[in-house]
């Protein structure tokens, strides 16, 4: 659905401009995130492994290839993922703002359970990705109910997890053509504040094989597209853009221009 | 792979809970009968109680039979998703034949319904995430405060969430979503998108209603009176302000669904 790739998109693109970044795998036993970070040979320690006292959190963060300041946390892919506990998460991510890390990314895994729970637990914003189809829909609806009850933030009563609605995988194209839901659409069903939408490309294919997050894909739709969630979710207004399908006109369709 | 060793904690423990439960109250004890009175009632929602546990209460049998047969009963009650805990007001050669079927005799516990108007307990909010499981104690339902206050839900319920509002009405301030589900003892009111399950007086108020400004269930039930939309919604209502309530069709109750004028 998305969720990796932008968990690496959107940590880069907050180290790019300029905060301490942490991104943390929280798919035990599934984990990418490393992959697509490109920074999988380098994994010595993990989050487990720190969550069990077996290393330190500086000896598992691995120093991102591409920005100075982006840090990754990699989940473990051989333990079983009850191996996460609460407290072990809030000690690593309180450990995190102690060392004076300005903004940690949660990846969340898909589905309910305990990786994604945990995920969510100590969230203060939340970027929920979807897709525009209707059974994609409706797991972000049932996550989002779940982000409500379960988190910190609502166990104590304080203000809710800001949510912000990200769509994925979208294309202008079969959305005119009936065949997607529009990003309209799918607002007026989550009825949460949409963060942006990133276009279905094969850039982001080439991306995650290379082992760089899309961002960095200098002069794509999608990497202009994170850049501009960056810059809402740092407050900045942005116009949206890559919603709009332009039919292709006689003289491009005669000599097949790209 | 490495096993962690479990802690050690208590392999068992006890704790104090009371449990909500529906009381039915049979009038026959007759299976066949039964199910077919609930086929009529619940008719295509076979899945409208969500194992919920059940207090059967004889007090009303009209004509006790010398045997009932318990293996039959329990089965036809749990095909349509109740889960009997116990019995009350059998006669005892009756009551011993339910309590090798292996449930409760509740006749001492206290069990005390809600007055259908006057009397109403505290609402109660439920998460729809862990069902409750029926514990073999006695069901019993706190002592009513004398006036409840109305349950305002001021953020959006999402697929898998369940309100409860008892005794009183619900207000919804942000609508909810396909998957919801809404239950009050009074009427709903809806600002917003109704659009999971609306239940409305659900202790039988069969004057509730449900109020939307934006009509899109999947469905609505006042006073255990239901309707489905497995064939869409009628334009004329679909995402527009409505109101549902309970309209007599010569002697049968059926629910009429109408729009609202908002200006």
């Amino acid at each position: 659905m998305g969720k990796t790739t932008t968990s690496a998109a959107f940590a880069s693109g907050l180290a790019l401009r300029g905060f301490k970044t942490a991104v943390i795998d929280f798919d035990v036993g599934l984990r990418n995130l490393d992959l697509i970070m490109g920074c999988e040979r380098r994994v010595v320690y993990d989050f487990v492994n720190v969550i069990n006292g077996e290393a330190r959190l500086n000896q598992a963060l691995i120093k991102d290839k591409h920005c100075e300041n982006l840090f990754v946390l990699p989940a473990s892919q051989t333990r079983d993922k009850e191996a996460l506990t609460e407290e072990g998460v809030e000690a690593v991510i309180r450990e995190l703002e102690h060392m004076g890390f300005d903004y940690v990314v949660c990846d969340s895994p898909a589905g309910i359970e305990r990786g994604a729970i945990m995920a969510l637990t100590f969230a203060d914003e939340a970027i929920v990705t979807t897709n525009p189809e209707v059974s994609s829909v409706r797991d972000s609806d049932r996550i989002l109910g779940i982000l409500q009850s379960k988190s910190r933030r609502a166990a104590e009563g304080r203000e809710p997890v800001k949510e912000h609605l990200l769509l994925t995988r979208y294309s202008p194209k079969r959305v005119d053509d009936g065949e997607m839901l529009s990003y309209k659409d799918v607002q007026e069903l989550l009825r949460v504040p949409l963060i942006g939408v990133i276009p279905e490309s094969e850039s982001v294919l080439h991306a995650s094989n290379q082992g760089t997050p899309a961002i960095h894909l200098k002069g794509t739709d999608v990497s202009e597209a994170y850049t501009d969630v960056v810059s809402r979710f740092l407050g900045e207004d942005r116009p949206l853009r890559f919603v709009n399908y332009d039919k292709p006109g006689l003289i491009k369709r005669l000599f097949g221009g790209k | 792979m490495s096993v962690a060793p479990a802690p050690a904690t208590r392999p068992i423990e006890f704790r104090n809970a009371t449990l909500d439960s529906t009381i039915a109250v049979l009038r026959v004890a007759d299976a066949p009968a039964l199910a077919d009175a609930l086929h009529k009632m619940l008719g295509g929602m076979p899945d409208f109680f969500n194992g919920e546990a059940t207090v059967l209460d004889f007090a009303e049998l009209a004509d006790p039979p010398q045997r009932i047969d318990w293996p039959g009963l329990l089965s036809l009650l749990k095909r349509f998703r109740l889960q009997p805990i116990g019995v009350r007001n059998l006669t005892p050669p009756l009551a011993e034949t339910a309590r090798q079927a292996g449930l409760a005799l509740l006749d001492a516990a206290e069990l005390s319904e809600p007055p259908p108007e006057s009397a109403r307990p505290a609402p109660a909010v439920a998460e729809a995430e862990a069902p409750p499981t029926p514990a073999p104690a006695a069901a019993r339902v706190e002592p009513a405060p004398a006036q409840v206050d109305t349950l305002f839900v001021d953020r959006p319920l999402r697929s898998g969430q369940q309100v409860y509002a008892r005794g009183g009405d619900i207000v919804l301030l942000a609508g909810m979503s396909n998957g919801a589900e809404v239950i009050a003892d009074g009427s709903i009111h809806c600002y917003g998108p109704l659009r999971g399950r609306a239940i409305a007086g659900a202790q039988g108020n069969a004057s509730a209603r449900i109020v939307t400004t934006n009509f899109g269930p999947e469905i609505v039930s006042i006073a255990g009176v239901y309707k489905t939309f497995e064939q869409g919604i009628a334009e004329s209502l679909a995402g527009k302000a409505a109101h549902v309530r309970m309209v007599m069709n010569g002697t049968e109750q059926k629910l009429g669904i109408e729009s609202l004028a908002l200006d």
